[in-house]
């Protein structure tokens, strides 16, 4: 996947780009404006990542331009500002998503992989890891071909798993990937811990490998070398 | 008290005062203009009757009117040569009390001394009085009668531009600069043009609070952003146990700076009024949404749920606000709730009730709307979920109330509040007074 990354913040943008490349995808950087209008006129991508706050310019006028070009990319807002108002006129816009600052960089990366099969793999809908099948349709998940019956934020949580698989996820990212940004989520972990155990159980259940790690304090990770 | 009541009763006071004062002086001078008159009449009368001696006719004593009377002196003349006397007559025959006025005067007429005497009868005091004090006792009742109802009339024109201000102000917004009405009254204007600065200043500061705020919230947004990211990539690379703990912890403390961030930006924006209200929309909708979200924590702690939703409730109220109501509702009704605990849910079109089993609060119940206040056990929170429930239903002009009773947290929303209502009668009681 080749991403091209608008944010004049240049921690942030390096942090996406490491966590990107890390998956094997191209990340290219804009800083400004100019220098993404540019980069969008010589190269073609699979999704923008775009902030909305620029030095130089409004990023919603940047995604009227993209429009308007007809550049058939995925588009991810980035912004600091929650105001609703903001996010409509975005998505409104034709952005495909919406994440706000402080995000997680694994919460990100499931975002884009989510814009990428809407927009790319042309609706795929069918996630596959070794036994693990997930079909983001139906949010059947199945482990051997045997229909697994979890609920829906354990489909979520799979999901969100196996896409950032070998990455540690924190369970503060994993609450507020299942919970989003305005609940209490301090509370949650004892939450978090407990739908990780009932996943591990069901999987190992449909005698599924048990991939997902607990990292010391720090949360989970799907690991994909056990077999 | 209305400002044209307190003018009358001022204006009437300082008549009531100035009455008696006034009296007395016409009364006076009435009286002095009478005598002089009369006394003048006399002493001619006299000099006529003398001169009719000095030509040797004898004198017409009844001529005019006034009965004269030419007296032979034996002695000398006395030093003065008019004296005058004033007797009250009392007559019992007549009602009228009247005073007789008697002018002596004293000549010598060829080497005899004379006293030639006339008098007269004029009005007397107390009829003087009676008459004065008749008119201005009518007087003083039309000026009441007549000061009333013109001031009345007169205050509509005169406070009309007070009225308008007052009408401008009670609907003023911080959000919209307004412009007083033009007028030709030196206090008004004076009044106007203090106001205009006044809310022109509040708009301007009102603008730049909420740029700060916004710009407060992004440019923390963004380094927070950088720390959490940082950190997540710090977690990925080969760390040991000890490290992984600090690297939590510090993710921890990301988290809750994050959430404080949110929320009081949240807050200053509810306070900023900067959710407006257009439609109704179906609180019942957005009540079993929310529920429907927290299905798998309420699960998880094995909590019976009791609801009772009535159907069709339209309220008005912002859509992203009654979400995040409901959602600190519910999930502080879970947060604080035990295992194996119950929570119940009553919605009617007047009221929302929260009832959920909990450990008793451990401070006073007055206390626990306030920010960064929080109850006995979730030390984990932040402290803000019902200073922002308590906010919405400001906003929203719904009426909040808790309390704890039978091992109960009863939390408590009423919509169509009561103390709305009064709010409303005492602002028109407000909007009357003074003028007129």
């Amino acid at each position: 996947m080749k991403v091209l990354a608008v944010e004049d913040n240049k921690e942030i943008a390096s942090s996406i780009h490491d966590f990107l490349a890390r998956e094997g995808y191209i990340c290219e950087l804009a800083y400004s404006f100019d220098e993404a209008q540019e980069r969008l006129l010589l190269f073609s991508y699979d999704c923008i990542l775009l902030d909305l706050m620029l030095p130089d310019g409004n990023g919603l006028e940047l995604l009227k331009f993209i429009k308007t070009q007809k550049i058939q990319s995925g588009v991810l807002i980035i912004s600091a500002k929650d105001a609703l108002d903001e996010k409509i006129s975005g998505l409104e816009g034709g952005a495909d998503d919406y994440i706000t600052k402080p995000f997680h960089l694994p919460e990100l990366h499931a975002r884009l992989r989510a814009i990428y099969r809407r927009k790319k793999l042309a609706g795929s809908n069918i996630i596959s890891f070794n036994e693990i099948t997930l079909n983001t349709d139906t949010l059947e998940a199945t482990v051997n071909s045997a229909a697994l019956d979890i609920t829906r934020k354990e489909f979520d949580l799979l999901l969100y798993l196996v896409v950032n698989k070998n990455r540690v996820l924190s369970r503060q990212s994993i609450a507020t990937h299942l919970w989003g940004d305005y609940t209490d989520n301090l509370a949650n972990f004892d939450f978090v811990y407990q739908h990780i155990k009932n996943l591990r159980k069901k999987i190992s259940a449909a005698n599924g490998a048990d991939y997902i790690d607990t990292v010391y304090g720090l949360g989970y990770k799907f690991n994909s070398s056990k077999v | 008290m209305k400002l044209v009541d307190k003018f009358t009763l001022w204006f009437i006071g300082v008549t009531l005062l100035l009455t008696p004062i006034t009296t007395y002086f016409c009364y006076y001078n009435i009286e002095k203009r009478i005598d002089e008159a009369e006394i003048a009449r006399l002493k001619e009368i006299n000099e006529i009757t003398a001169n009719q001696l000095r030509d040797g006719i004898s004198p017409v004593t009844s001529m005019h009117e006034s009965p004269t009377t030419v007296t032979v002196l034996a002695s000398a003349l006395p030093k003065e040569s008019v004296e005058i006397q004033k007797i009250s007559t009392h007559d019992t025959n007549l009602k009228h009390q009247e005073s007789r006025l008697v002018v002596n005067s004293f000549f010598s007429i060829k080497n005899t001394n004379y006293e030639i005497s006339s008098y007269n009868y004029i009005p007397g005091s107390r009829q003087i009085l009676d008459a004065i004090l008749g008119t201005v006792i009518w007087k003083l009742l039309l000026i009441i009668l007549c000061v009333g109802i013109t001031a009345r009339l007169v205050s509509q024109r005169i406070l009309h531009t007070l009225r308008q201000t007052m009408k401008k102000i009670q609907g003023f917004n911080v959000k919209q600069k307004v412009q007083f009405p033009q007028t030709g009254t030196q206090e008004f204007k004076e009044l106007n043009s203090f106001l205009q600065k006044m809310t022109d200043k509040a708009v301007d500061e009102y603008a730049s609070v909420k740029e700060f705020s916004e710009n407060a919230s992004h440019e923390l947004q963004t380094p927070l952003a950088v720390l959490r990211n940082k950190l997540e990539l710090l977690s990925e690379t080969n760390i040991e146990e000890n490290q992984a703990a600090l690297i939590s912890d510090m993710q921890n403390a990301i988290e809750k700076l994050s959430k404080i961030n949110r929320s009081l930006t949240l807050l200053a924006k509810l306070e900023n009024n900067e959710y407006a209200v257009s439609e109704n929309i179906k609180f019942c909708r957005v009540a079993k949404d929310v529920l429907a979200a927290y299905e798998d924590r309420i699960e998880m702690k094995n909590l019976s749920v009791k609801t009772d939703f009535a159907k069709n409730i339209l309220l008005k109220i912002h859509p992203t606000l009654a979400d995040m109501l409901m959602n600190n509702l519910v999930g502080n009704a879970i947060r604080h709730n035990v295992q194996d605990g119950s929570i119940e849910l009553v919605l009617t079109q007047k009221k929302l009730v929260v009832k959920n089993t909990g450990l008793p609060p451990e401070m006073p119940v007055e206390e626990l709307f306030q920010r960064f206040k929080k109850g006995n056990q979730c030390s984990e929170s932040v402290g803000l979920g019902l200073s922002i429930v308590k906010q919405i239903c400001e906003v929203s002009g719904f009426f909040i109330s808790y309390h704890y009773s039978n091992q109960l947290h009863v939390l408590q929303i009423d919509f169509q509040s009561k103390s709305q209502e009064e709010v409303q009668t005492i602002a028109l009681d407000n909007l009357a007074p003074a003028i007129y």
